[in-house]
């Protein structure tokens, strides 16, 4: 007797009950439909990250400009009132030296 | 894991995939577990769920190697949840009875008992190895368990049976 042979023989596989695939096919339209994964695709997945990773690029050259026209208007802003501050002093001075030249 | 694109998912016919399996998908169930009701059960319930999984199916291949991981982790679980009833150990079983060599009916039927009194574990891979007629390589991957556990499984295995029929047979004489 050849035990593995016995075995194929003991263990060879046997068909399920007639109506088998009616049943199975029954309980697929009974269950509720599963709703895919949002993501289920790993190169989904990457583009997406890609997607994101060049919206934060671009949002963050842009609020670099922004906040460099802000700089910039600042320094304008400064510059301006130095230059009316300088020119009051400038009209003092004329005045003090007017002044003390009569 | 076999997941060569030979067929694309959307050309999978679910009832034709069902009529193909539905022997190989019950047979493990019913050799693992001994009981109709429960491995039709099962079998159902494995088709359910590739079903729901039908969309990640690559090719024919995978969607054979994905049912029969998944109907033998499932009789595995269903074995180790029947195993905390008390029940016959392999050493302890009854020896069965006329026995006859080479293809008798009773052999078999005896040698199903044997087998299904073997460790779960054991038990699902002589059943993948004699059933399915799957290489130790490929039961590893169905299993997800090293290829050695399998080989020294099964001689383990094979042992026990080959002295637990060697004596029965013994005993009546053959």
């Amino acid at each position: 007797m050849n035990l593995e042979d016995e075995l194929r023989s003991a263990l060879r596989r046997q068909e399920a009950s007639p109506d088998f695939t009616e049943r199975v096919l029954a309980r697929v339209a009974a269950a509720p439909v599963r709703r895919a994964p949002r993501v289920s695709q790993p190169w989904i997945r990457w583009v997406a990250a890609v997607a994101a990773a060049l919206l934060l690029a671009a949002g963050g050259l842009e609020y670099r400009d922004y906040r460099g026209e802000r700089a910039k208007d600042q320094v304008l802003l400064a510059v301006r009132i130095a230059g009316s501050k300088l020119n009051k002093a400038q009209r003092k001075v004329h005045m003090l030296a007017h002044r003390s030249n009569s | 894991m076999p997941r060569r694109a030979s067929a694309p998912a959307a050309g999978f016919d679910f009832a034709g995939l069902v009529r193909q399996h539905q022997a190989m998908v019950f047979s493990i169930a019913w050799h693992m577990l001994r009981d109709r009701a429960v491995a039709e059960e099962l079998a159902q319930d494995v088709f359910l769920s590739l079903h729901q999984h039908l969309a990640e199916m690559e090719s024919p291949e995978h969607v054979q190697f994905w049912l029969r991981r998944v109907t033998s982790n499932r009789a595995l679980d269903v074995a180790r949840r029947r195993q905390r009833r008390p029940m016959v150990s392999l050493e302890n079983a009854p020896e069965p009875v006329a026995l006859t060599p080479t293809g008798d009916p009773l052999l078999g039927t005896a040698l199903k008992k044997l087998v299904a009194a073997l460790p779960e574990k054991s038990r699902a891979i002589v059943v993948l190895r004699y059933q399915e007629d799957l290489d130790p390589a490929e039961i590893a991957r169905v299993l997800g368990i090293p290829v050695g556990t399998v080989k020294s499984q099964l001689q383990r295995a094979l042992a026990l049976l080959r002295e637990k029929l060697s004596r029965s047979l013994g005993e009546i004489g053959i």
